[in-house]
């Protein structure tokens, strides 16, 4: 079982967010960054599905600044064999440059199957997992919370309003990864240290800018203050008068 | 007014818990040196260890490799340090001579500086004493600098652990042979869990406790091998917060006097740490006489002050924290520092000077000294306690040691109240310290007895002052609610010492709910206060406690 995982560094969410001084990026001093939530589900599955199989290979593939080693690392400590850094200078914020990249580097690397979180906490495009299995020609089932593999062939659950879908495919293929597939296992301590032996292999892309530029970023309005209308059923009348009133939401 | 006595209610250390007779296990780690605590004290000690590695080596001295690690409960370097700070840099320089002052992870040089005795209503300002003089030194955050020393230490091979804090000391016979890191994923009974870990076993030629203040292995190891001090060492507690601020601070300010009461030694601190960004805290010695006396709430009522409060109004309070520090300088440190494979060293070994309020420097000295010491030892093929002598040797022999036995009694005149203290301090400032020519001695901090007096109500109002609850939420603290409590607590407190627990803890982990003790164990922020007056901490679950990101 040859496995690819995807990933990539995000600002963590309990990070508070600055815009930098031009306004059009984040400052990034003094933020954490770690490996997107969603890329843990990954990885953790790419990791229980080669320890099934007996055998196998996953390798952790990130594209992004030198920094992207440490997140490359932590995946590395959570028990892939290597990693690749497909270096790029500039922040690829256009999906399609970024699933060209990664769909370069995964073509003819004979896997198996192909696994990304189903979205990055920071842009929340839910794109590039998708692009990718358009680049490459696979089948492909997004955020999926339940895995089975089975003779070449996958079943996949999807969480969808209401109810569960159960998808079919044949491998190999691109899946993104939902939270609830799995419980990500913690880096112990003998896979931190033996991940500073594994290979990890930079190569420099050059990656454009695409499609995508940004104008500005800005931070959500703050939340206005909560009120307290009344208690118990007595202040029902108030309740009702409010939303219709005052939120409009009646 | 009844009196209450803090350690008869007191249990004792869990040493069982803390020091295992017992060797590491078949499918542990080998390291070579471990450090307890990723703090300016550990990090400083292991980038000095891995520089004169790496010169012997270089020199084909033959050491060859030497593992290095650095075990850090936070989850990420620097999420559990707090300190003010203004920072000596005369440890930075020595551990970096190839660098200058504006390399280093400070914020900016501190030009001006003020102390004032506050009344509840105005600001007496006092000439500044010779012990609190920062001229040539620089605000900073402990936060910032560990983070820097960190990536220092990593590029010269050091494996830093951040989230693996250290559970127990193995020892075999009086020799300290390694680490156990504490487990994770366990449920509130103690049951592992889906994603449990196993605690993991590290062999170490060499252990360096850097725990900080009031460190658990380290309190354990001192009793087990009966090190005494000629004084118990005693603690104050601060708690801090940084305010992003619409009025600009121009200069570093340390106040007197209120709002303590006359029979709490301790004092404020507010340094900008940038021209809107302020770090303001409060710092009271825990042999404070009334059992209501709430440090957090004292705090809160100082930013009404007209000194603070022009400052703070229409900014916004980002950070909150809390923190004990060893206050017993000289006479409390223990008569050694050294045993056979282990070493004690910063806040663990009680290096501060508190007249000046400074540890960083120290802590970071007496890491490098550890360093050289086992340095040697390593090179000697010996690392006993005959061997690692020669630290306690350096120590003694330095500016550290120069620096605490100068200040020597002047936090404890103050035991005797404010004015009494203040009038002996300013004598032994004249004499260089030699007035009263002998050892003030002092109790242990819990042995000092309280009056249960009743404390006035204090209500938040959400904008200047906050709840204790509204702190540990701005600590960053998301310790999961469901790991088993990490506190030892007395059985049957009565419902005026739970009062006095209540009070004490800056975190609300402390409760007294219908007469009785309520405990909330994840609330914690480690500061160590009721472990010095009442409940024992002990090491919990990787990534609990707070996530400080400027303190
Ligand atoms: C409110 C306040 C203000 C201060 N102001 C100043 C100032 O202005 N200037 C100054 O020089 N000093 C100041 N100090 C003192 C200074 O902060 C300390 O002396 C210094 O931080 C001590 O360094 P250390 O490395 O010994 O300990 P710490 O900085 O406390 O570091 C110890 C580390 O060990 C970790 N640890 C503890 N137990 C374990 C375990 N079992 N396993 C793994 N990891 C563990 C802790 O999480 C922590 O990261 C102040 C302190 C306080 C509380």
């Amino acid at each position: 079982m040859k496995i690819a995982v995807c990933i990539k560094r995000v600002p963590d969410t309990e990070t508070r967010i600055k815009i930098g001084g031009d306004g059009k990026a984040i400052d990034e001093a003094g933020v954490k960054f770690v490996l997107n939530p969603y890329d843990e589900y990954a990885v953790e599955e790419a990791l229980k599905l080669k320890e099934k199989a007996g055998s196998g290979e996953v390798a952790a593939i990130a594209l992004g600044s030198d920094a992207a080693q440490e997140t490359i690392r932590t995946a590395l400590a959570m028990g892939a064999d290597r990693g690749v850094l497909l270096k790029s200078a500039t922040p690829s914020l256009d999906p399609l440059v970024t699933a060209r990249a990664l769909a370069a580097e995964l073509e003819g690397g004979g896997f198996d199957l192909i696994l990304f979180g189903k979205l990055a906490i920071d842009d929340y495009n839910q794109a590039v997992g998708t692009m990718v299995a358009e680049l490459l020609g696979l089948p492909s089932v997004s955020a999926v919370s339940h895995l089975e593999l089975a003779d070449g062939k996958g079943t996949a659950e999807r969480e969808v309003e209401g109810g569960v879908e159960v998808v079919e495919f044949t491998l190999p293929a691109v899946l993104t990864a939902d939270k609830g597939l799995n419980e990500p296992r913690y880096p112990a301590l003998k896979g931190i240290m033996a991940a500073k032996k594994k290979p990890l292999e930079v190569k420099p892309v050059a990656a454009d800018p695409g499609g995508v530029a940004v104008l500005e970023l800005s931070l959500p309005p703050a939340r206005k203050e909560g009120r307290i209308v009344g208690e118990g059923p007595g202040a029902v009348p108030a309740l009702i008068d409010a939303l219709r009133n005052e939120a409009k939401v009646l | 007014m009844a009196r209450l006595i803090p350690s008869a209610y007191q249990p004792p250390l869990p040493r069982e818990r803390l020091i295992r007779a017992e060797p590491p296990a078949e499918d542990r780690i080998d390291l070579d040196v471990v450090f307890v605590g990723g703090g300016p004290a550990g990090l400083a000690g292991a980038i000095e260890l891995a520089r004169l590695v790496k010169k012997d080596n270089e020199q084909g001295g033959g050491l060859g490799e030497v593992g290095i690690g650095v075990f850090e409960k936070a989850a990420a370097l620097g999420e559990h340090s707090l300190s003010g700070a203004v920072v000596n840099p005369r440890a930075f320089r020595e551990l970096f001579p190839e660098l200058k002052d504006s390399d280093f992870p400070f914020r900016r040089a501190v030009e001006r500086e003020a102390v004032y005795l506050l009344t509840s209503g105005r600001a007496i300002h006092l000439p500044t004493p010779p012990t609190m003089r920062n001229h040539g030194h620089y605000v900073a955050s402990l936060c910032e600098i560990v983070r820097w020393l960190g990536t220092r230490a990593e590029e010269l091979g050091v494996n830093i652990f951040p989230g693996f804090p250290v559970d127990s000391l193995l020892v075999d016979g009086d020799r300290v042979a390694g680490v156990r890191t504490a487990p994770s994923g366990l449920d509130r009974d103690g049951n592992p869990m889906a994603n449990f870990s196993p605690p993991t076993d590290v062999a170490a030629r060499a252990t360096v406790l850097a725990e900080g203040t009031r460190g658990a292995l380290s309190q354990a190891w001192l009793e087990w091998q009966r090190v005494p001090s000629p004084n118990p060492q005693i603690f104050a507690l601060g708690v801090k917060e940084i305010w992003e601020t619409k009025r600009a601070l121009d200069r570093v300010i340390h106040t007197l006097g209120w709002p303590l009461p006359t029979d709490a030694f301790g004092g404020s601190f507010m340094y900008p740490l940038e021209p809107n960004v302020v770090a303001l805290g409060l710092v009271v010695g825990l042999d404070y006489g009334s059992a209501s006396l709430d440090v957090h709430e004292l705090l809160q009522r100082m930013k009404l002050h007209p000194l603070f409060r022009p400052y703070l109004e229409g900014g916004e309070m980002v950070e909150w924290g809390a923190k004990t520090i060893p206050e017993g300088g000289y006479y409390a440190l223990p008569e050694r520092r050294y045993g056979n494979g282990v070493v004690l060293t910063g806040d663990a070994a009680g290096f501060v000077d508190v007249p000046s309020l400074k540890g960083i420097h120290y802590a970071m000295q007496s890491g490098m000294y550890a360093a050289r010491a086992i340095f040697s030892a390593l090179k000697a093929g010996d690392t006993s306690a005959a061997q690692l002598a020669a630290y306690d040797r350096a120590v003694n022999g330095s500016f550290i040691s120069e620096d605490l036995y100068r200040t020597r009694n002047m936090r404890l005149a103050f035991h005797d109240g404010f004015y009494v203290g203040g009038i002996k301090a300013g004598l032994m400032t004249l004499t260089g310290g030699a007035f009263p020519g002998k050892r003030i001695n002092v109790p242990k901090d819990a042995d000092v007895a309280k009056t249960t007096d009743h404390a006035a109500t204090f209500v938040p109002d959400n904008k200047l002052t906050f709840s204790k609850v509204d702190g540990v939420f701005k600590s960053g603290n998301a310790t999961r609610d469901t790991i088993p409590s990490h506190l030892v607590v007395g059985k049957d407190v009565p419902t005026e010492v739970a009062a006095m627990y209540a009070r004490m803890c800056p975190a609300a982990v402390y409760e007294l709910a219908d007469g009785k003790l309520r405990v909330n164990a994840p609330n914690c922020v480690d500061c160590k206060a009721t472990d010095v007056l009442g409940p024992r901490w002990t090491p919990r679950e990787a990534g609990s406690g707070p996530k400080y990101q400027r303190m």
